[in-house]
């Protein structure tokens, strides 16, 4: 059963960039905690398949730039393809990872309230600057969030948004650019000009872009841990589950009792 | 006095009209045609005239005139006797002083709009550098390019800057695009470009009258559509994951890839893996050195020569994007790592404090 929401606390909250965007299926479980239904199926879908195209992406990706291992044995090159082979699931991992994020944008229409955010309100980045503080164990009005606080949507849209958009760009210039002739060569020539014009600096783009996603996925995954051991609010789990253990009266918007 | 007809021209040398019709094939296939459109080519040498060129060197080495003089296909004495009448080069003109001058002057004046512009090297922004005979490099370059029906850049001086923008950059130079902007421009990188390229160029224009098919650089498709990687001798060693590691073992000596020795070529635009150099004898991979990209849009800059590198985007600094990255990634951790603590030690400490 769903739980009635304070109509004068929820004003405060953030405010998302869609106003159709839905509330979070709520259930109690006591007097004191509710479960919320915080990461609705399609998010946790395209969670794990990005989690495993930047894991596959990355290795393919650096075999690829600087080849880490070879044939073992000296032979012909038409016993093996192995270069040939990274470079297939490199680009057929590429296509899941472009898909995937398509679905997740369309998502970001018709999730719930949890499923986008929006970086144009100045309490964004108010509250985000309070969150920087919790993060350096300075005193803070950071409220307790049931879905991302402020800073991580922040790394969400330059790491998943921006990040995506500018490896997607530069990748499919460098995997078309053979064939500029062809459709797909020409849907993607003026990236070059984007990015330094040259193929070299659309590359450089590439190879340097990619580590900011491992830097991403160290500290995401670490926040996602501490967050879970600080709260004790099945952060972990909710990524496999959806759901988040709340008490029942931050859900409702009262203020913490710290 | 009526001008002589490219075709003219070749009999009043004592060449037959079939030797004709074989340069004109030859001609047709090193430009890129088909077999079929020779007609075309011989219709053009028969009804046009030669066209005059200005070459004019800026910052440059000379290397490109001493590549343009080894074409074989077509011979660049007949480029030069038949198709072209090379009004002014300082490397090649058999006059000099007032009398080249004076050649010049004649081509400016007569034959506006007609005669093509040849710029090999960079231009200094600042005149200080380069400025002959009291006038500055840019003087020149503007004076010849007002009148040109064309202008082709030779070389990656001219084409993107080259070595001389190369960091430091000391005389501030830049691609002679960068001071016309109202004439077609045609870019021939390469350091130095090809020679059957360089003259494939003039002949396109000759033949056809008009520019060849430019990319979305400036550059002539038929001869940089593809990169050196799409058509190496060595790509199936790539495909294959077999590699040289230095250039003393085993693999180099089985002429596998040259990739982890820093080639250049996946990134780099020519057309040296089809036509190869020096009349079709070989070209750097061939011959077992990786490609140093030179005819790429600051390729003195992308690093050194036999490594794999990544350029910080805006820079004239390259790194090594794995090296850097996996130390960034260790710092990132480290820094993890040490928040994690402090975190547990607060949480420790508010146990305490709550008398846990």
């Amino acid at each position: 059963m769903s739980v009635p929401t304070n109509p004068k606390i929820e004003r405060k909250q953030t405010q998302v960039i869609w106003k159709r965007s839905r509330k979070a299926k709520q259930i109690e479980l006591n007097d004191h905690m509710v479960k919320v239904y915080v990461w609705e199926l399609p998010v946790r879908i395209f969670h794990w398949i990005n989690a495993f195209s930047i894991l596959v992406l990355m290795i393919t990706g650096v075999f690829i730039g600087r080849p880490f291992v070879s044939a073992s044995i000296q032979e012909e090159a038409y016993y093996s393809f192995l270069m040939g082979w990274a470079r297939y699931i490199h680009f057929f991992v590429a296509f899941l990872f472009t898909i995937n994020l398509a679905v997740r944008w369309y998502w970001v229409y018709k999730g719930n309230e949890h499923a986008t955010s929006n970086p144009f309100r100045l309490s964004f980045w108010k509250e985000a600057f309070e969150t920087i503080k919790y993060y350096l164990f300075m005193k803070n009005n950071k409220k307790h969030y049931i879905g991302h606080n402020p800073l991580a949507q922040l790394s969400y849209w330059i790491f998943i948004g921006l990040g995506s958009i500018i490896m997607m760009l530069t990748g499919y210039y460098l995997l078309f650019e053979p064939q500029p002739e062809s459709i797909y060569g020409k849907m993607f020539i003026w990236v070059a000009h984007l990015f330094g014009g040259d193929s070299y600096s659309v590359r450089s783009w590439h190879h340097l872009v990619a580590w900011g996603f491992i830097i991403f996925t160290v500290v995401h995954v670490y926040m996602a841990f501490r967050e879970d051991y600080l709260q004790r609010n099945g952060t972990m789990s909710s990524i496999f589950t959806g759901y988040k253990i709340e008490r029942k009266k931050e859900v409702l918007g009262e203020p913490n009792e710290k | 006095m009526k001008r002589k007809t490219i075709l003219e021209e070749v009999l009043d040398r004592g060449f037959t009209r079939r030797d004709f019709l074989k340069m004109c094939t030859a001609l047709a296939a090193t430009m890129g045609l088909d077999f079929s459109q020779t007609d075309q080519v011989v219709a053009a040498m028969e009804k046009n005239q030669r066209v005059p060129v200005i070459w004019l060197q800026f910052q440059d080495c000379t290397g490109c005139s001493e590549s343009f003089i080894r074409s074989t296909h077509p011979k660049v004495e007949s480029v030069l006797l038949n198709m072209i009448s090379l009004e002014y080069s300082e490397a090649l003109s058999a006059a000099s002083g007032h009398q080249i001058e004076a050649a010049l002057e004649h081509v400016l004046e007569h034959y506006p709009g007609e005669y093509i512009l040849a710029v090999e090297g960079s231009l200094p922004t600042d005149d200080a550098f380069l400025t002959v005979g009291g006038v500055s490099a840019k003087e020149t370059f503007l004076r010849a390019a007002k009148g040109a029906k064309a202008i082709i850049a030779y070389g990656s001086c001219s084409s993107w800057g080259g070595i001389p923008a190369a960091y430091p950059n000391p005389t501030k130079a830049k691609p002679i695009t960068h001071f016309v902007k109202d004439k077609p421009v045609i870019l021939v990188p390469g350091c130095p470009p090809i020679a059957e390229v360089m003259t494939g160029v003039i002949a396109h224009i000759i033949t056809f009258g008009k520019l060849p098919e430019l990319d979305h650089l400036g550059r002539p498709k038929a001869f940089y559509r593809h990169r050196i990687h799409d058509k190496c001798n060595r790509r199936a060693y790539f495909d294959a994951g077999l590699f040289a590691e230095s250039f003393d073992d085993e693999g180099a000596r089985q002429g596998y890839c040259l990739y982890k020795v820093g080639c250049k070529g996946p990134t780099t635009y020519n057309s040296c893996a089809e036509m190869r150099w020096n009349g079709g004898v070989s070209y750097p991979i061939q011959s077992g050195n990786p490609c140093i990209g030179c005819s790429e849009k600051g390729f003195w800059d992308n690093g050194p020569f036999f490594v794999r590198r990544a350029k910080i985007p805006a820079s004239q600094t390259t790194i090594n994007p794995e090296t850097v990255g996996a130390i960034a990634v260790g710092v990132t951790a480290a820094g993890v790592a040490a928040h994690a603590m402090v975190t547990a030690m607060k949480k420790k400490d508010e146990h305490h404090d709550r008398g846990e």
